[in-house]
């Protein structure tokens, strides 16, 4: 146990030469990204949705939620959640050559 | 509420709109709005111990005054000698020449004060965290006493976070007592206690660093939110996929029943364990850093590529710093740290790590944790007295491989329910029988992830976001959208809470 950087905070870079407007950068940073999973990840929305405790309003919200889902399942743009999601349950799946899955043993 | 879900996420984002709106330029509105959204995160959990959160906040803040207070008193003079010259540095590494520890507070009320306080604090956590565990262990004592009766186990339940923010209020009394930090306000320390990005898991952060801070409304700058944006990312790869994928599919089924599983399962399941901990951990750390910086605030580092330290006091210096140092700072040095004798250190490590170990709850087997890194740490102690000069040091590859073992072999205890489990756990590895069921490609790959980050370029991260805060706002948008999205797809489904949530 010995003093070693303890103080220093990750989050220190060096500066920049000109100081550029960070609020707004990183504002509209966030909210590109939060665009851009509203429409690529409806489905991460609905099963919260669904998750939260029934209610006239969440109901409401449920069905909103599906639609949407729908909607932009039938754009293609849940493709590349499904994709990936699809590709890391094969990597869940598979075994190596001869070794049984655990409850096979 | 748990950082990797929608609701935490739709959370932060309306206190992020919030405190960069209505709180940008009335500092006290700012901190008013963070305090209560900290409440409501806090309450999430359970609304009783918001009110156990404020109190302790109150007593901490309280005494800071009754110590300053105090030694102003005492030493009048000095103090009006002192009160107009500014504080040039709020470092708790430089403590304030004007306050030398040992000419102030030495007066018995101000000493009094500062053990009210530390007992004040102790109590609380000893009452929630260790209560029905030393009544159950003193019960059979009693019975074979002759004193066979009911005792009163109250089943008390654990406030989340209690060991952080109790150990928060406390380092801010002592450093009041020891002139390291100026009395806050109660708005700053009811604000450093329940500050919501560190609150349930730390890291512990000390008035001196975050309290100067909250005086002012912060000021972002580029790297700083690149920075945090990453971590953030970075945060939500290592616990959704990483840790839990290793918890679900290898750990938790192993040290459930280990006598079910070979040796090699064993093996694995206790290196997949030395993985999740760390990216469960460190993922809440790198999250609750980058929360706090997109809020204007700066929170130390608390991980650093600990499985690439050579010994164990060097895997002490980058494994949860904000504990260890803690440690160092308030209980180490304060039983005589390095003076005297190796025997007497030797004793002052042991106490250490025996409180850092039952810090984590009240279990023997942390208590055995604790034990067996103290006595590494005092046979590393011992060899670099006793070493001769003629005798070459370890080389490096082989003290990493060493002290990560020794690690790894605390880890088993320190998961293990019951001190059995970890016996027959260690015993199922040494036994070496048994088909190796459970080490799959993508567990293997996990792990493999896992150990590369304690690897690679110490300062990985840092460059990348230099390279980020130059990349247009939209774009970065998109990167991080589709990091997060790739992560999704590749998480477990719901999220297990992090495993420092029980602490």
């Amino acid at each position: 146990m010995a003093e070693h950087h303890e103080f220093e905070s990750p989050v220190d870079l060096p500066k920049e030469g000109a100081r550029k407007r960070a609020l707004g950068w990183i504002t509209v940073t966030i909210f590109t990204a939060s665009l851009f999973l509203l429409v690529t990840n409806a489905f991460a929305l609905k099963e919260w949705v669904d998750e939260q405790p029934a209610s006239p309003f969440q109901a409401k919200l449920a069905a909103w939620a599906t639609e949407w889902q729908d909607a932009t399942d039938a754009l293609g743009l849940g493709t590349p959640r499904t994709a990936v999601h699809r590709a890391w349950k094969e990597a869940e799946a598979a075994r190596f050559d001869g070794v049984p899955a655990a409850d096979q043993r | 509420m748990l950082f990797p879900t929608l609701t935490f996420g739709f959370f932060f984002l309306a206190i992020y709109a919030l405190v960069w709106t209505a709180g940008s330029r009335d500092n006290e509105l700012r901190k008013i709005l963070l305090l209560v959204a900290s409440w409501v995160f806090y309450g999430a959990w359970d609304w009783r111990f918001v009110l156990l959160l404020i109190g302790s906040a109150f007593i901490n803040w309280g005494l800071g005054r009754l110590i300053e207070h105090s030694k102003a008193t005492s030493f009048p003079r000095r103090r009006e000698s002192i009160s107009t010259e500014p504080l040039e540095s709020h470092d708790s590494e430089n403590m304030d020449p004007r306050l030398s520890g040992d000419d102030v507070g030495k007066n018995v009320k101000t000493k009094l004060l500062v053990a009210l306080g530390v007992i004040a604090n102790l109590a609380i956590l000893g009452f929630f965290k260790y209560f029905d565990f030393f009544l159950g262990e003193i019960a059979p004592l009693l019975t074979e006493a002759g004193f066979a009766r009911d005792l009163p186990l109250m089943q008390v339940v654990l406030p989340i976070g209690i060991s952080f923010f109790t150990f928060q209020g406390m380092s801010y009394m002592i450093d009041v007592y020891r002139g390291r930090t100026r009395p806050a306000s109660l708005l700053d320390i009811t604000l450093l206690m329940s500050f919501f990005p560190h609150l349930v898991a730390g890291p512990i952060v000390r008035a001196s660093h975050l309290v100067p801070q909250f005086q002012k409304v912060p000021k972002l700058d580029r790297g700083m939110v690149a920075m945090a944006l990453l971590l953030i990312i970075w945060g939500l790869f290592k616990k959704a996929v990483v840790a839990s994928q290793l918890s679900t599919s290898l750990v938790d089924p192993v040290f459930f029943d280990p006598s079910a599983y070979g040796s090699a399962d064993l093996v694995f399941a206790a290196y997949g364990y030395a993985v999740q901990i760390y990216c469960d951990f460190s993922a809440y750390s790198d999250m609750a850093i980058g929360l706090a910086a997109l809020l204007g605030y700066r929170f130390p580092r608390n991980f650093d590529q600990p499985y690439r330290a050579a010994s164990l006091q060097d895997f002490w210096r980058r494994w949860h710093i904000s504990l260890s140092s803690w440690l160092r700072d308030y209980l180490y040095i304060g039983l005589g740290g390095n003076r005297g004798g190796v025997l007497y250190v030797c004793r002052n490590l042991m106490i250490t790590m025996l409180l850092g170990g039952i810090w984590h709850g009240a279990k023997w087997t942390f208590l055995i944790w604790g034990g067996l890194h103290g006595i590494v740490l005092s046979i590393e102690r011992i060899w670099r007295e006793a070493k001769p000069d003629w005798m070459p040091s370890v080389p490096r590859p082989i003290g990493i491989l060493i002290t990560f073992h020794i690690v790894v072999l605390g880890w088993i205890f320190f998961r293990a329910e019951t001190f059995d489990a970890a016996i027959t756990f260690i015993q199922g590895i040494t036994g070496w029988h048994g088909a190796a069921t459970m080490i799959t490609p993508l567990g293997v790959g996990l792990v493999l992830i896992g150990m590369a980050m304690q690897f690679g370029p110490p300062r990985l991260m840092q460059g990348i976001a230099l390279r980020l805060r130059a990349v247009p706002a939209p774009l970065l948008g998109l990167m991080a959208g589709a990091a997060i999205l790739i992560i999704d797809g590749m998480r477990f489904e719901g999220v297990a809470p992090f495993i420092y949530y029980q602490f």
